[in-house]
């Protein structure tokens, strides 16, 4: 079922901040905001929060541990070989493979990670709002029967705040 | 917070965002230019003469390049570690300065790294081939396998360089990928034909812009970005230890890691300051790569050529002070004075002399200048190579195995070929993808540039 939407328009960044600060203040809630470029007050009013650092710490701990066990395995338990009489589980040269491993493990588990959280990923069906968000508009998003005003209110908050364009639109 | 603006505009022409993406696709947009058709018949040409090369080179094997049993590494590992140094840059030069959080980068970071992926592409054909029979290259895979479940020798550099030019590869390939999505978004939301919507809008993966997209971007630009900048250390230094830990004169050393590792980003940057000469001369985008621009990366240029002045410096010193003759040998008789003295002074001239005058504000604002120099590093940087490889080899302990080692005609054409190959795929970068990270550029643009424009 389609869903009607308002749509803020703004053509600067600090534009786009002074119309959150507007629905803010009036209490409307937004729904999403869509930008060219990152910006990090969108980001934080929207208060959206991520574990992105943490998952990753997490790919690299289990991939220190993995590779390690598995030279371990191969070196000393399935086929030790006598390299001048080294000790067969030859710990400093094992650091070397163990780091690019790991770091090879955290990228490809990051961007996994990312694909998965962020929902991009190929032959995605996406939602754009306004095709000129990511060109040179900041858009701000509300869903009319969540927002917490009618299409007057919203739209006066957000021209107020200096929207250079407001509409209504199904989506 | 104390902030001063010592690289002025960084971005000139008071753009506006509209104008930004337009500037930057226009390339896109616009037909190909008469000198573009020409320099890629001209590196297809080549790339085709060193596919042929691969071709021979498997078909006859190895015997058909002129290295023997004492020089053993000629010119396809003097190739493979110059690609390898020269994509070295791409990374570096995102990395570190995304992490210094310098802003400058964001015009000059999208070329590094497609500089990076093709370079690295023309290494990784070198050791591959050098097996002799590439068609066993799987072998190096440590998999289970019938052979007595024989695994590869995780202690040797041989191996952790494959593993980790097949990491870096990867995660260059993956980091410049996923820059790239927002910026095919733009493209594809622009596109007038539905064949281009079609092609971007696959390419941009769904895309939007959303916080929800950008605040996981950023967490995956800033772990990609810490973790690439430990592996850009550790490849090159690794890459050194294939050298280091033999018995060698003249590579035996411990200056080894460090001395690659400076030296690749040496390189490297210099092709960087050729490719975005070009960029800037060719497709008028002075507006995005500034002189500033062009005065930084002179200025980190001077600043690695001290370095390196230093390394080859040391490396003389400890071949004399440690009093050992086999080392006194190679760097007195062989290098400096001996039959490969043009090498070794080449390098010298090239890496550590030539661009001191950089100095000079004069040459770092004269463009052919500064172009002429990142050409004559990335010479400089070949025959450090060479120095390094050959003279090391041709005369060791044994003067009974001294012999004298100069390039076949299938290793000729191996090189140019690699040549072909990277200038291909540049040309292809400098046609179809946005050479100018759009939206990263727009993000440095002051607030106040866009005020003053209402």
């Amino acid at each position: 079922m389609n869903t009607t939407h308002i749509i803020g328009i703004f053509d600067s960044k600090l534009d786009l901040l002074a119309g959150i600060e507007g629905a803010k203040s009036k209490n409307f809630k937004i729904e999403e905001i869509y930008t060219p470029y990152p910006v990090m007050e969108a980001i934080d009013a929207l208060e959206r929060k991520s574990r992105f650092t943490t998952v990753a710490f997490i790919f690299g701990a289990a991939a220190v541990v993995g590779v390690l066990s598995f030279l371990y395995w191969t070196s000393v338990i399935d086929w030790p070989i006598n390299y001048g009489g080294k000790p067969t589980n030859a710990f400093p040269s094992f650091i070397i493979i163990t780091l690019v491993l790991t770091i090879l493990t955290v990228t490809l588990g990051s961007l996994f990670t990312f694909s998965l959280r962020a929902q991009i990923y190929p032959g995605k069906k996406y939602f754009l709002p306004d095709e000129r968000a990511t060109d040179d508009k900041f858009v701000i998003l509300f869903d009319k029967k969540t927002a917490g005003g009618g299409y007057e209110a919203i739209a006066a908050a957000m021209k107020a705040s200096g929207a250079s364009e407001v509409y209504e639109k199904e989506f | 917070m104390y902030k001063a603006d010592v690289r002025g505009q960084l971005i000139l022409g008071n753009k506006d965002y509209r104008q930004i993406t337009s500037d930057i696709i226009a390339p896109i947009d616009n037909k190909a230019p008469g000198w573009w058709k020409v320099a890629l018949a001209v590196s297809v040409s080549l790339a085709s003469l060193g596919i042929f090369s691969l071709y021979y080179t498997v078909r006859y094997g190895i015997g058909t390049w002129n290295v023997n049993n004492s020089v053993g590494w000629g010119w396809e590992i003097i190739n493979f570690v110059w690609w390898i140094g020269i994509g070295h840059a791409g990374t570096a030069f995102s990395i570190f300065l995304l992490i210094l959080r310098q802003k400058w980068r964001t015009s000059i970071n999208r070329a590094a790294e497609a500089m990076t992926v093709f370079a690295v592409m023309c290494a990784a054909i070198f050791p591959a081939i050098h097996m002799g029979r590439v068609w066993l290259a799987f072998y190096i895979f440590p998999y289970p396998n019938t052979r007595g479940s024989l695994w590869v020798n995780f202690n040797s550099p041989l191996f952790w360089d494959f593993i980790a030019i097949s990491a870096y590869l990867l995660i260059s390939a993956s980091f410049w990928y996923f820059g790239m999505v927002p910026d095919f978004a733009s493209i594809r939301d622009r596109a007038k034909t539905k064949l281009k919507k079609a092609i971007y809008g696959a390419l941009a993966f769904g895309w939007t812009g959303s916080t929800k997209e950008w605040l996981r971007y950023e967490g995956l630009s800033y772990v990609l970005g810490g973790i690439a900048a430990v592996l850009v250390v550790s490849v090159h230094s690794i890459v050194s230890t294939d050298f280091a830990t033999s018995v060698i004169p003249g590579w035996h050393t411990t200056l080894f890691p460090p001395y690659f590792v400076v030296g690749a980003i040496f390189s490297g940057f210099a092709m960087v300051m050729t490719l975005m000469i070009v960029i800037r001369k060719y497709y008028h985008l002075e507006d995005y790569v500034t002189d500033s621009h062009l005065n930084a990366i002179a200025k980190i240029l001077v600043f690695i050529s001290l370095i390196m002045g230093t390394a080859y410096f040391t490396e003389v010193f400890m071949a004399w002070y440690s009093g050992n003759e086999y080392e006194m040998f190679t760097f007195f008789k062989n290098r400096i004075t001996g039959e490969y003295k043009f090498m070794f002074w080449a390098m010298i001239i090239c890496n550590a002399v030539i661009p001191q005058i950089m100095w000079s504000k004069k040459i770092r604002s004269n463009i052919t200048a500064l172009f002429i120099i990142s050409l004559i590093i990335n010479v400089g940087m070949w025959y450090e190579r060479f120095n390094i490889v050959v003279t090391s080899l041709a005369n060791d302990y044994l003067p009974s195995s001294w012999t004298t080692y100069s390039p076949s005609w299938v290793e000729i054409s191996l090189f140019l070929g690699t040549i072909g190959i990277f200038s291909t795929g540049v040309l292809f970068f400098f046609r179809f993808i946005p050479m100018i990270a759009i939206s990263e550029v727009k993000s440095v643009l002051k607030p106040t540039e866009i005020m003053e424009k209402h």
